[in-house]
């Protein structure tokens, strides 16, 4: 038991282990009690086991001007989130691990939605889980900000960044999503479909043949939501309404797309890429001439007061390494695009970053995220409602 | 000493009375025979006394031990009797040597004790052949049988049957009616016994309770019952 | 003895101690959520609710969700009430076979079991309607399976198990003598089914239905791949909907509408109550009885060939297109082009170290959910069936109201509540998906020991305790082996569903703590559907050899 009281000394005071005193069922206090000890026993073996070395690297960072440790100084644990590919982040570690070999890295891998709400749920208790944050794109971020969540750097190189970034620090663009179109030359002519977004949504002889994913769970589905919406106003989601688009998953989609249940497909590059990469598959990508919605995902520190296991210096260190040129390689292995315009490399079968964002629809994040509610539910009521 | 006193016991479930203020004293060695229609409330008693249901007021012992009261309640299985259900109530799952060894095992009594007194119980009952065999296997009468024996081997010196033999043919039922009796002689058990078979109760009692609607209607002894009903129920329910 | 101790019966200490487990890890957390929903700015407010339950796009969720959910009830119970009586009580040919398979929908994840659904009927280029356009000559697809009528039956093809195992357990145990004395007042056996066995049987089949309302009701996965793309949105999407914008306001929206599926629980438990516990037929007695079997005679072929081609539609033809899925390279060509079989994707999941892990993890979790789960549901359906106690029948509708829960929306309130801020921490261990589970799945356990029990004369309990054994000494003895058979069925009940659970896995597993359900979500998620069908297949597979294993080790008294 003492083991796990220092381990979370250092940590915000209003997170009491077993405080008998704050029980709610006064009546069966002793039952509960009763019931608790098998957890508390599986808390202690947990506590002991990760997060002992925690609070060692704590004080080194807290200046944030200061550069960041060197990579062999920082040691403890630290938890990343992403939303980034399974297997691109068995990769990752072990990347890191020859990068910081004293830093026990453990990643969370899942959906960004899901990401989202787990981190909603966690900041209603008042506790995070985790260190750093890859997920969701800059109005995500913004939010998180406003909420006092992060934890501010400064990033020495951030004027090698191709993306907005937050200029006290708190977010950077970390890789590079790109909203695009699909189809399958195996059964479709590429001349026959509709080459721009615009199409997409108007050419009446693709109805109920399209499919993109669901805004109000994916951020990148919404961020192009948003960039459509100040290219092209509301007429886009009307027409796209009567188009009768599927409203589903990526990968429901790209089976469709398979099959020929659908003809055309709006969505991330990424998937497409992975796919022809790794199941030799032969869906291509249309880059619509009205230009692609490039989202960039963000990389953020959680604050001292929130983060799990308190280690800024470590996460100053990694976030460092992530920007970095090296860090980039990793990035596009993973089929997305970089976000330093000094960096050139490109993933399977992708095209460069400087190409890309030649003909780019922007994405207004303030916008995206203070009219957040009003733009979902535009989008619901052309798009998803009958 | 088997004897069991029921003093101004009283039963009620919800606002219905189910029992209005039962005295009695059954002696040791007695054969009672709570007898009436169905709803009357003999099954009720047979359950107070066993402990299955708690009396609403009033009090019950066992020999000289209050079994229940105001602040008293001897559970069933520390009442030490042995109970026939209507049912048999016979552990499927269970051949019939465990079946009738069980009240021993669960006192942990010594092996050699239990082997003994199960094979002569069986013996009596004329089921030593079927010491192995499960119960899905035996007639209903062989069932009886198995639950009479698990009812006795115990030697408890009270036997609670609850219409043991509804559910056996006639002849059947003449013929264990007789094994019965005879046991309790051999025994010198105390029987209480709840049926609605007039022939059954008059048989085989010493005395008998007449019941209607939770109200003793006529104690004695079954000649008593049929010379002299001492109400028009009584006389109708002989008839 | 002492007459004038009183007896503590150890049995409330039991019963106690599963209360005060529920009352912690379910009521509790759930009673937060719903309170939050309610509390803006620190007030108690009906704002909330209002905005959520006057929105037209929610309205119509709410109207879809009771349309299609009765409706699968209905169909659901249609189809299980004749198959259950076919397989149980008559001569059909192939019976034993008949129940696995029909039993065998129960095993997989809704999810995968849509996506070949959507395959075999989409509009465009279902194989099914491609087929039978081409039979019958037909210019349209004869079938949208996004529609109303394609969520409905998808989703009873996937919950009428939850009947067929309800109703033909009862059904077995039913005493042959009330059909008998029907027989012999000179009434045919199908008669006899109207008159007698389909009365007695209410009571069960009224369970059945309510059932497999609330599975229909609470499920997401098939609404997500089946309704969503057809504009049919239900409660649980709206739900999950909510969820993922993250915010503060938007979980209390979600919880507002999770609200619903807990009324709709409410309700069922309600009229379940009223027409189930009014009409307890104790059908089996101290005495050991077989059911009659009804012969066919002429009508035991056709109804044989009638089985099958129900069978073969539900249950045979989607598997094999998850299973052929996961052996086709490209999706757009048949499995047997040339060139387009693989092994790859078997490859992948039998090789990935961490899927090795998370069978792992999934089997401790799924064994300790269902063990659990069976020790409340026995101690609970104890409680209710066997004591007079006041309040008996809540932890039944806390049972209930707890797989009428979204899962999401259980998920969710774990981690708010079992996360530190009220003195336990479970949060990141294996023991937050063991409670979720529990709370998810506990209701056919439920409902298979409390039937068990009801069978079972409580003479056969006081016949031991009048023998001298005390409270334990019963239930070891006595009550326990007597309902092992179902107790075994019910463990596997809940076993299955927590072994490839995927929402609340989801959300609440650690790096050390991942499931298989995280591991197919990821799968159907990120990668292809063809690893998934693969994984799915896999667990199928070893779902069946544990049931087939279960089953010779009980010599057979096992079965679901």
């Amino acid at each position: 038991m003492d083991e796990i009281a220092y381990t979370f000394a250092d940590n915000s005071a209003n997170v009491p282990m077993v405080n008998e005193e704050e029980f709610i069922m006064n009546k069966k206090k002793i039952l509960s009690i009763l019931l608790t000890i098998p957890m508390i026993i599986s808390m202690a073996a947990c506590g002991s086991s990760g997060q002992g070395a925690g609070s060692e690297g704590g004080n080194a960072g807290a200046d944030s001007q200061a550069p960041a440790a060197t990579n062999s100084e920082v040691s403890g644990k630290v938890v990343i989130y992403t939303s980034m590919y399974e297997d691109i982040v068995d990769e990752m570690q072990k990347a890191l691990k020859k990068q910081f070999p004293n830093v026990d890295v453990e990643f969370f891998q899942s959906g960004s939605g899901t990401i989202q709400s787990k981190i909603a749920a966690e900041m209603e208790s008042g506790k995070m889980g985790c260190d750093i944050l890859m997920v969701a794109e800059p109005s995500y971020s913004l939010e998180l900000k406003e909420q006092g969540m992060l934890h501010p750097y400064i990033y020495p190189e951030a004027d090698k960044l191709a993306f907005e970034y937050d200029k006290e620090g708190y977010w950077y663009p970390v890789r590079t999503l790109n909203m695009v179109l699909a189809y399958n030359p195996e059964l479709n002519n590429k001349e026959d479909l509709p080459q721009t977004l615009k199409d997409f949504a108007e050419r009446e002889d693709m109805k109920g043949q399209l499919s993109m994913s669901n805004p109000l769970t994916s951020g990148t589905a919404y961020s192009t939501v948003v960039a459509l919406l100040d290219k092209y106003g509301e007429d886009y989601f009307k027409a796209l309404g009567a188009q009768n688009v599927a409203i589903e998953s990526g990968s429901v989609a790209l089976t469709k797309l398979e099959t020929g249940e659908c003809k055309e497909i709006m969505i991330l590059e990424e998937s497409v890429l992975k796919k022809r990469e790794e199941e030799g598959s032969a869906l291509e990508i249309i880059y619509p001439e009205d230009g692609s919605v490039l989202i960039p995902s963000t990389i953020m520190i959680i604050d001292e007061a929130h983060s799990a296991n308190n280690n800024i210096a470590a996460c100053e260190a990694i976030e460092d390494y992530y920007l970095s040129v090296e860090g980039q390689k990793q990035i596009v292995k993973g089929w997305m695009n970089g976000v330093r315009s000094d960096f050139t490399e490109v993933p399977y079968d992708g095209r460069p970053i400087s190409e890309l964002l030649a003909n780019n629809i922007p994405v207004d994040w303030e916008k995206a995220y203070k009219q957040r509610d009003e733009i979902r539910t535009m989008f619901q009521e052309y798009v998803t409602v009958e | 000493m088997a004897t069991i006193t029921l003093k101004n016991v009283t039963k009620s479930f919800g606002n219905s009375r189910i029992i209005e203020k039962f005295d009695a004293e059954f002696a040791d060695g007695e054969f009672i025979t709570l007898l009436g229609p169905s709803g009357c409330g003999k099954t009720t008693t047979l359950r107070m006394i066993a402990g299955f249901e708690k009396p609403t007021t009033g009090e019950i012992f066992i020999g000289d031990k209050k079994v229940s009261g105001e602040d008293t309640f001897v559970p069933p299985e520390n009442r030490n009797i042995g109970m026939v259900f209507q049912s048999y109530a016979v552990w499927p799952h269970m051949n019939v040597f465990d079946n009738v060894a069980y009240p021993l095992k669960i006192r942990k009594r010594p092996k050699a004790e239990i082997q003994e007194k199960v094979r002569n119980i069986l013996e009596e009952m004329g089921l030593s052949d079927y010491e192995k065999t499960m119960p899905s296997k035996l007639s209903g009468g062989q069932q009886q049988r198995v639950a009479l024996g698990r009812a006795l081997v115990s030697e408890s010196g009270i036997l609670l049957c609850d219409e043991p033999l509804s559910n056996l043919d006639a002849r059947l039922r003449k013929k264990m009616r007789r094994e019965i009796k005879e046991i309790q002689k051999k025994y010198a058990i105390t029987i209480v016994y709840v049926t609605h078979d007039l022939t059954e109760a008059v048989d085989m009692s010493d005395r008998i309770f007449v019941l209607n609607e939770g109200v003793v209607q006529q104690v004695g002894t079954p000649k008593e019952i049929l010379e002299t009903p001492a109400n028009d129920f009584v006389r109708e329910f002989i008839f | 003895m002492e007459t004038k101790k009183r007896y503590f019966d150890i049995k409330w200490l039991f019963m106690a101690l599963v209360v005060a487990f529920l009352l912690v890890f379910q009521v509790f957390p759930l009673l937060y959520l719903v309170a939050r929903s309610f509390i803006s700015d620190g007030h108690f407010s009906l704002e909330g609710i209002k905005r959520i339950y006057s929105y037209g796009l929610n309205l119509s969720c709410l109207k879809n969700t009771l349309i299609t959910a009765s409706l699968s009830m209905v169909f659901g119970v249609v189809i299980a009430f004749p198959l259950a009586w076919l397989v149980g009580r008559t001569n059909l040919y192939g019976k034993k076979f008949f129940r696995t398979l029909f039993v065998t929908t129960y095993m997989v994840p809704p999810y995968v079991g849509a996506m070949a659904w959507l395959r075999l009927l989409n509009p465009t280029v279902g194989t099914l309607n491609v087929f039978l356009q081409k039979l019958f000559g037909l210019s349209a697809a004869p079938f949208n399976i996004y529609s109303i009528g394609g969520l409905v039956w998808v989703l009873t093809t996937f919950y009428y198990p939850y009947a067929f195992i309800t109703i033909s357990r009862a059904m077995e145990k039913m005493d042959p003598s009330l059909e008998e004395a029907s027989r012999s007042c000179g009434a045919s056996p199908v008669a006899t089914l109207f008159t007698v066995t389909l009365p007695l049987m209410l009571p069960s089949i009224v369970a059945a239905g309510l059932l497999v309302l609330v599975a229909a009701a609470s499920c997401y996965g098939i609404p997500s791949i089946i309704g969503a793309p057809g504009k049919i949105y239900t409660i649980t999407t709206r739900i999950v909907d909510y969820v993922s914008v993250g915010s503060r306001e938007s979980l209390s929206d979600a919880t507002s509408l999770a609200v619903f599926l807990m009324i709709v629980s409410f309700i069922v438990l309600y009229v379940s109550n009223f027409t189930v516990a009014k009409k307890d037929y104790i059908v089996v007695s101290g005495k050991s009885t077989k059911p009659s079997i009804v012969d066919l005679g002429k009508w035991r072929i056709p109804l044989t060939i009638l089985v099958s081609i129900f069978a073969f539609i539900v249950v045979v033809l989607p598997f094999a297109t998850v299973f052929a899925t996961s052996f086709t390279m490209n999706m757009g060509k048949s499995v047997f082009a040339p060139g387009n079989i693989t092994f790859k994707y078997w490859n992948t999941i039998v090789s990935r170290q961490s899927i090795i892990k998370s069978t792992g993890n999934s089997i401790i979790s799924a064994v300790l959910a269902a063990t659990l789960g069976m020790i409340v549901c026995v101690f609970m359906a104890y409680l209710l069936k066997r004591t007079a106690a006041k309040g008996k029948e809540i932890p039944d509708f806390l049972i209930t109201v707890g797989s009428g829960t979204p899962s999401v929306v259980i998920a969710l309130s774990l981690i708010m509540t079992m996360s530190g801020k009220f003195g336990i921490n479970i949060y990141n261990t294996i023991f937050i998906m063991v409670v979720a589970y529990m709370i998810k799945y506990m209701l056919m356990g439920m409902r298979t020991v409390v039937a068990a029990l009801s069978q079972i004369s409580t003479s056969l309990e006081e016949a031991a305790q009048i023998s001298g054994a005390g409270f334990l000494h019963r239930m070891r003895d006595i009550t326990l082996p007597l309902i092992l058979p179902s107790a075994v069925a019910g463990w596997f009940l809940i076993f299955m569903p927590c072994f490839y659970e995927l929402t609340m896995s989801n959300l609440l597993y650690s790096n050390n703590t991942k499931t298989l359900g995280v591991e197919l979500f990821l799968y159907q998620t990120y990668h292809s559907q063809q690893t998934a069908s693969a994984l799915a297949s896999g667990i199928l597979i070893f779902v069946l050899i544990l049931n087939v294993a279960m089953n010779k080790l009980t010599k057979g008294k096992f079965s679901i």
